[in-house]
């Protein structure tokens, strides 16, 4: 029997108002003791109905009755409840046992362990590097373009030089692409050398012209390769044309003499460009270095 | 019974002094009650309390329930220990002790 049981129970004595109270004041006594301590419930009803008995008058016995109430709560607390729970749990704990079909946890256990659960996997996600990939699905700019079908880059066409066969003699330098230090793991292959400066003078020497390119110290492509681009598969080479001092510093900003046919690695080559600048090889005219402009592809591949 | 420290309060003040009005007394939760005016469900605990420290010893009251026609009464009593314990929580409290 709860409290609401022993207050909405109709009593015996209904039939006067003061049979009412008495029947409701002793109602919540027992209902008070019983829910004591066991080693004490029997005392405590006793003693609790014969003190109940001389208290006179509605308010005073409703009163007693409800202070009993909270007595047994503030007993129990002090001495049955761990007593009360350690049975429960035991029986609990038995039922569990004697029935082979009842879960051994309880739901709320279970949804404890759920939500326990999701929480270790989104932590582990996160410093797993998940929330990085989530990102990176997602470029920064979204491109709509006809990707044409991969094609071998033009070579860039030759600057303009105005030979006459007729009366001279094209000296070609002894220059060759092997023979240039090229930084490790930088895909970058210089433009075919240019042709010969020639000049129109009859007597003219031949000029020992050789056309700079990225030097030592050169950034490597990996580190310059759009996320975006690397994500979508896009490859290619793009041709970018630079000005270099004496000493191997970009003197303009790099341009894009031909495209790798991805707006990404374009940039993306621009940037490596721009970021070698005093690693460059500068042109050299009989061994002296001299300020000059060449052009040179950066590839991206995606063993970058 | 071993006696111990009991957590004081005011209310316990009052039941300990409501028994040194006369220390032999031997006094139910209801004359407790009149005497004190503590409600029943304070005093009760206390009661509890106080019994288990040692300071009060209680039994049932020896009557007929029948012959009497009201329920026997359980009646608390100090003891001697428990007596000179509150003489001297009371005297620290500086309410005087009635001996």
């Amino acid at each position: 029997m709860n409290l609401h049981d022993a207050l909405s129970e109709p009593p015996a004595a209904r039939a006067s108002g003061r049979g009412l109270v008495e029947g409701t004041a002793k109602r919540l006594v027992r209902h008070a003791a019983r829910h004591a301590p066991p080693a004490l419930s029997e005392r405590l009803e006793e003693e609790w109905l014969a003190d109940l008995s001389g208290r006179h008058g509605a308010i005073p016995r409703l009163s007693f009755a409800l202070g009993c109430c909270w007595a047994t709560r503030v007993i129990a607390h002090e001495l049955g409840a761990p007593v009360r729970t350690a049975a429960a749990t035991a029986e609990r704990a038995a039922a569990v046992c004697a029935d082979p079909g009842r879960s051994f946890f309880s739901r709320r256990t279970m949804i404890f362990v759920l939500i326990g659960s999701l929480h270790t996997l989104l932590i582990y996600g996160l410093a797993a590097g998940m929330a990085r990939k989530v990102l990176d699905v997602l470029p920064d700019r979204i491109q709509v373009a006809l990707v044409p079908r991969a094609t071998t880059p033009q070579e860039p066409p030759p600057q303009t030089a105005h030979v006459k066969l007729q009366k001279f003699q094209v000296a070609v330098p002894s220059w060759h692409r092997d023979s240039l230090v090229e930084p490790d793991a930088v895909t970058i292959s210089t433009v075919e050398p240019q042709p010969p400066t020639v000049t129109t003078e009859s007597h003219a020497k031949p000029v020992n012209r050789v056309v700079g390119g990225p030097g030592a110290g050169f950034p490597s492509t990996g580190d310059y390769y759009p996320d975006a681009a690397r994500r979508m598969g896009e490859t290619g080479a793009a041709t970018v044309q630079v000005c270099v001092d004496r000493a191997g510093r970009l003197t303009a900003d790099p341009v894009i003499a031909q495209s790798s046919g991805s707006a990404r690695l374009d940039e993306g080559a621009r940037k490596l460009a721009r970021a070698g600048s005093g690693h460059y090889r500068a042109t050299t005219e009989e061994g002296r270095p001299v300020n000059d402009c060449y052009g040179f592809r950066i590839r991206f591949d995606l063993k970058d | 019974m071993v006696s111990r420290d009991v957590r004081m309060s005011l209310q316990t003040l009052k039941v300990l002094e409501a028994f040194l009005a006369d220390p032999t007394d031997e006094l139910s939760g209801a004359d407790i009650h009149r005497r004190s005016g503590i409600a029943s469900g304070t005093l009760y605990p206390i009661l509890l309390r106080l019994e288990a420290a040692g300071w009060f010893v209680s039994r049932w009251e020896a009557i007929d329930p029948a012959s009497a026609g009201r329920p026997r009464r359980r009646l608390y009593r100090l003891t001697r220990s428990g007596l000179a314990r509150a003489g001297e929580v009371l005297a620290s409290f500086g309410r005087g002790v009635r001996t």
